[in-house]
């Protein structure tokens, strides 16, 4: 448990946010690119690495925005 | 050549083009972490990327049954151009000129029927591509490719009794069907192969196999 505090309050939210941001795009634009192009590799890329990919900005923002909670609250008191 | 123009498909790209704004807004603004901006983050990597993913793999699933799309990879080329052949009398092509299942032949032909045909279809037909792209079919020029690559497994007569069900009198009353009933139902007799119907893509045979 301290070890999960350690390692939340150490989290670089705002960095992590951008990465995130990022991340997303790289697997928003595989999607399209899979729609769009319709050829089997980018079919194939928009149903998996893509998915793959969205998954984890989700993770890193749900990280984020739980570890800035808890910076706040740690904060307020 | 895509999907964009399906309603599926103009609902992915337009879900994605929208969640990929509040990403590239938040890139460039770079705003404090206030209540607005979690819940645009939260649209924009959360809620709209997951309807984005739902409808392109609808589109992709349906995209994956058209027969444009399995004839894409140069060594299905000729499987492809026979199909819309009009004058081609194949097996294959006399399936593909209503406009319920034609488009969709390859698939319909080729899928597995029962419960885990659909999904058991779709991973067999990943494994295509990773041959093609990692096993060299490549490079594989098309009279090589018609002279070494067969169907993995004889194809099964309950796919084509999918559709012909058999049990109308215009197939009981063939002579054939009746002797062989037993060959057919332990697929010992395929209904496309020689002196039955004929193989469904002749132009990749032999000689000798038709
Ligand atoms: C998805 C449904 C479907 C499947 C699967 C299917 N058929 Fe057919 N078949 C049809 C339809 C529909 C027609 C009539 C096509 C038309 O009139 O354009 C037809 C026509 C035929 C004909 C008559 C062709 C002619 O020239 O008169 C034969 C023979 C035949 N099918 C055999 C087969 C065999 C053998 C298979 C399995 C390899 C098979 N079918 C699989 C739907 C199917
Ligand atoms: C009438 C149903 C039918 C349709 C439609 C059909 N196939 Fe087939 N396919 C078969 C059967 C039956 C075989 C087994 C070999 C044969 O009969 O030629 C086969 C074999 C194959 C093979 C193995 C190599 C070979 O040529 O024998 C490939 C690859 C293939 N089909 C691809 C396709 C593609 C791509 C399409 C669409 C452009 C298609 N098939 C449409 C029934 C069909």
């Amino acid at each position: 448990m301290r070890r999960l505090l350690a390692f939340i309050a150490r989290w670089p939210t705002e960095r992590a946010l951008r990465v995130a941001c990022w991340i997303g795009l790289l697997a928003l634009a595989l999607m399209i690119a899979g729609v769009v192009l319709g050829t089997p590799l980018a079919v194939v890329a928009s149903m998996s690495v893509a998915q793959g990919l969205g998954v984890l900005a989700c993770l890193l923002f749900g990280v984020s925005i739980a570890a800035d909670g808890a910076a706040r609250r740690g904060g307020g008191k | 050549m895509g999907s964009v123009g399906t309603p599926i498909g103009a609902a992915a790209v337009l879900t994605a083009l929208a969640a990929a704004s509040l990403l590239i807004h938040h890139i460039v603004v770079r705003p404090k972490l206030a209540g607005t901006t979690r819940l645009k983050l939260l649209l924009g990597l959360a809620v709209l990327p997951f309807i984005a993913a739902v409808t392109t793999t609808a589109s992709g699933m349906q995209r994956t049954t058209e027969r444009e799309f399995c004839g894409s990879c140069h060594v299905m080329e000729t499987h492809l151009t026979d199909l819309v052949d009009p004058t081609s009398l194949s097996l294959a092509a006399r399936h593909s000129r209503n406009p319920m299942m034609g488009p969709h032949a390859c698939y319909t032909c080729h899928a597995d029927y029962g419960m885990l045909g659909y999904p058991m279809t779709k991973l067999k037909g990943m494994s295509h591509v990773y041959y093609y792209y990692l096993g060299g079919y490549r490079n594989w020029d098309l009279r090589r490719f018609h002279a070494e690559v067969r169907v993995a497994k004889p194809f099964p007569n309950a796919n084509c009794k999918q559709c012909h069900s058999g049990t109308l009198s215009s197939f009981s009353n063939v002579r054939e069907h009746l002797g062989m009933q037993e060959e057919l139902e332990s697929n010992r007799v395929s209904c496309a192969s020689a002196g039955c119907h004929g193989v469904a893509h002749r132009f990749s045979k032999r000689p000798e196999e038709l």
